[in-house]
């Protein structure tokens, strides 16, 4: 019920003396806290039931050479009505250390242990310390992100295991998987700890991929890096590079036009449509159901052919541009996409019938995996995992972007966290996106395509931008460096938060049901380890 | 049951539909076409990500669906690297997957053969430079046939595939 004025005055009243400054951010607000309260105004702004607030970002900013001194960023976002709220503190100079809201917040654990890797701030009271990014081979003191770090000096190894939480006693045993996994798939490590067949715990140590995408933003030009940003993780392109120009767009006071804000929507939608697809067919050949994989991978191809197309790339590469997109759709092309998706709309539901039908189907994926509400909403999961454990999430609704304050999406929302819900959020959202195109078709506006940016931001300032991906939120945090080059570009992919919930939902379940649960959170690795 | 098959006979065969590749940008060189020689008409590969970006995974899974059926060919996708004759890598060689990579390698039998597969394996792509990655596959292990795109399209990745398979058959084998 509390918006983010409301919030703010309720949290002035209780910590009026722990706030230092109240500042809009493009219009979201800002408070910034004292570094040692602000453990205490998190958990209230957490746990208070008036606002409920949830992590959905934590970052850092090294803002060296200009000042020597790091900020820290909590992005909140409240309940009922998904306001934003930021809590900003500094370390000045040589300070290293500064209170972790771990204990607290359950969803700041990786965050923060990414700080520590990436900026060798060490957060006190942190419960696992452990390295996250950094493998225990990468050499001690090196923290990437710190900006005396040369971008291009490949690391040196040093010796060193990773220790794994061990559960032990009579009849436990472990089982490692990975990296290198049997299908065509990233590369991770999960290591099972089972007493014959129910997992008893399971640890996921990633960060295999980790290619320095952060620190590669910061080698880049503003406008020169939509590239980049689409190969954080290639299955969400659009996603990924329509984030980042958002983000771009503000800093730079760039006013898309109504035609490209359109086909943003469109591609954005076409890409959901296909990875929906794909991921519907790999759940069922995951429980040995081959004929649903076929007919979806046939489906999925068909919409990639149409990408190829219409845009030139079968992940829509290239379309998002700085200031709107790189390339026009005439009228043809436009019926030519309805026209396609009119002749998969019902040959996808002749399939929905042949899966709603198979009893031993929806046996497999019935209270399989559940992650529930509670433990959903601690890890402050979100996007189609979110959405199939009654957390009622959605960027296009929340906050529109794109078109969608034109045409609001309808969120699906599912309760029981199953595989099963996971699943059908995915085929209550092809029809959506479908429907959306459809009015997109019907109502797109004529006019140009893109505005080229002309003003150069000044050096400091930084805007965020969210993009409901087909997995989730996307969020990034881009900071104007000196000359248009980028001096800070956070990236986060539902993934990094979705992830750790994976190792609550197989709790119970048997290790031959893991593939089939990792299947339907489906993360992607790549926008994980960035 | 026969809403199964209504559906599959409604389908048909979608085999085969999809625009023809151009020819290959890195031709095949002549010695991984002899390499091959021995696996006659099948290729069984591995697939090993070291930091791809997952657009080159989705496209090789792409080649398994039934469009574009690699298996009419003999082309498998093999669980474990004992199993292959061929390892198609993908993506720069990041720091933590070096050591991964080179295991894998060592543990393929001979005969074997390397497919660098996308911008990434080939020269890094956008991810160059970066102090998290260690150089392109070939600085690590020995490549014999490289696929450029980014990604490549399955199309493309099949013509090349089949390519090493038609000088089988050339061969008389």
């Amino acid at each position: 019920m509390a918006d983010a004025q409301t919030a703010m005055t309720q949290l002035k009243e209780a910590y009026g003396a722990s706030i230092m400054e109240m500042t809009p951010i493009n219009g979201t607000p800002r408070l910034r806290v004292i570094k040692d309260d602000l453990p205490q105004v998190a958990h209230y702004l957490h746990t208070h039931p008036n606002l409920r607030g949830a992590l959905s970002l934590l970052w850092a900013v090294d803002h060296r050479p200009r000042e020597t001194r790091y900020e820290l960023c909590y992005l909140f976002t409240l309940s009922e009505r998904k306001d934003w709220l930021l809590l900003c503190t500094d370390l000045q100079g040589d300070e290293r250390l500064f209170p972790s809201i771990t204990p607290h917040i359950h969803a700041a654990q990786w965050y923060k242990r990414e700080i520590r890797d990436m900026f060798g701030l060490i957060p006190q009271g942190h419960p696992d310390l452990r390295r996250l990014i950094r493998h225990e081979h990468w050499p001690k003191g090196a923290h990437p992100l710190k900006k005396d770090f040369p971008w291009d000096r490949v690391l040196g190894r040093q010796q060193g295991e990773h220790h794994f939480r061990r559960i032990e006693g009579e009849g436990v045993f472990e089982v490692p998987v990975g990296p290198i996994h049997a299908g065509i798939i990233e590369p991770g490590h999960f290591r099972f700890s089972v007493a014959g067949e129910p997992i008893m715990q399971l640890e996921i140590h990633h960060f295999w991929k980790h290619r320095g995408v952060e620190k590669l933003f910061e080698q880049q030009e503003l406008t020169a890096a939509t590239p980049l940003a689409e190969r954080v993780s290639g299955d969400t392109t659009v996603g990924h590079s329509l984030a980042y120009c958002q983000a771009v767009e503000i800093l730079m006071d760039v006013e898309v036009p109504r035609r490209a804000r359109y086909l943003r929507s469109l591609f954005l939608e076409l890409e959901r449509v296909h990875n929906h697809l794909g991921d519907v067919g790999a759940m069922c050949n995951d429980t040995a159901y081959a004929l649903p994989h076929a007919h979806c991978g046939r489906m999925k191809e068909q919409i990639m052919q149409l990408n190829d197309r219409v845009a030139g790339s079968r992940f829509l590469r290239g379309v998002n541009r700085v200031g709107g997109v790189g390339i026009d759709l005439t009228r043809e092309q436009l019926t030519q996409i309805v026209a396609e998706l009119d002749g998969i709309e019902p040959d996808f539901t002749e399939l929905e019938r042949i899966l709603f039908a198979n009893a031993s189907l929806t046996d497999r994926l019935e209270t399989t995996g559940v992650l529930t509400e509670r433990t959903a909403w601690d890890h402050a999961v979100m996007g189609v995992v979110g959405r199939a454990s009654g957390v009622d999430q959605d960027i296009r609704r929340d906050h529109p972007f794109a078109a969608y304050v034109e045409l609001p999406p309808k969120a699906v929302l599912y309760q029981y966290g199953d595989v099963r819900a996971r699943m059908r959020v995915r085929l209550d959202e092809i029809h959506e996106s479908i429907r959306l195109i459809r009015e997109i078709e019907q109502g797109i506006p004529q006019g140009p395509v893109l505005t080229m940016p002309t003003e150069v931001p000044v050096q400091g300032t930084w805007a965020f931008s969210a993009v409901e991906g087909w997995r989730g939120e996307i969020l990034y945090v881009v900071m104007a460096g000196e000359q248009g080059k980028i001096h800070r570009c956070k990236v986060r992919d539902p993934s990094f938060v979705n992830w750790p919930a994976i190792q609550w939902a197989v709790l119970g379940n048997i290790i031959p049901d893991f593939p089939l649960i990792n299947k339907s959170f489906n993360l992607s690795y790549a926008g994980n380890d960035l | 049951m026969f809403r199964i098959i209504k559906k599959s006979l409604k389908t048909g065969v979608v085999t085969g539909k999809y625009p023809r590749a151009e020819t290959p940008v890195v031709p095949v060189v002549q010695e991984a076409k002899d390499k091959t020689k021995l696996f006659k008409r099948s290729l069984t590969i591995r697939e090993v990500d070291t930091g791809s970006c997952n657009a080159c995974e989705m496209e090789m899974n792409a080649l398994m669906n039934p469009v574009y059926d690699a298996e009419r060919f003999g082309i498998h996708i093999a669980a474990s690297p004992r199993h292959a004759d061929a390892l198609v890598v993908t993506g720069p060689v990041t720091v933590n997957m070096e050591r991964a990579l080179k295991d894998v390698y060592k543990q393929t039998p001979d005969p074997k053969i390397v497919i660098a597969l996308g911008d990434c394996a080939i020269n890094c792509g956008v991810f160059k430079g970066s102090y998290a990655v260690t150089g392109p596959v070939e600085r690590h292990i020995p490549v014999d046939v490289h696929i450029s795109g980014c990604p490549p399209r399955p199309t493309e990745i099949l013509k090349v595939l089949s390519e090493l398979r038609d000088e089988r058959r050339r061969s008389g084998d």
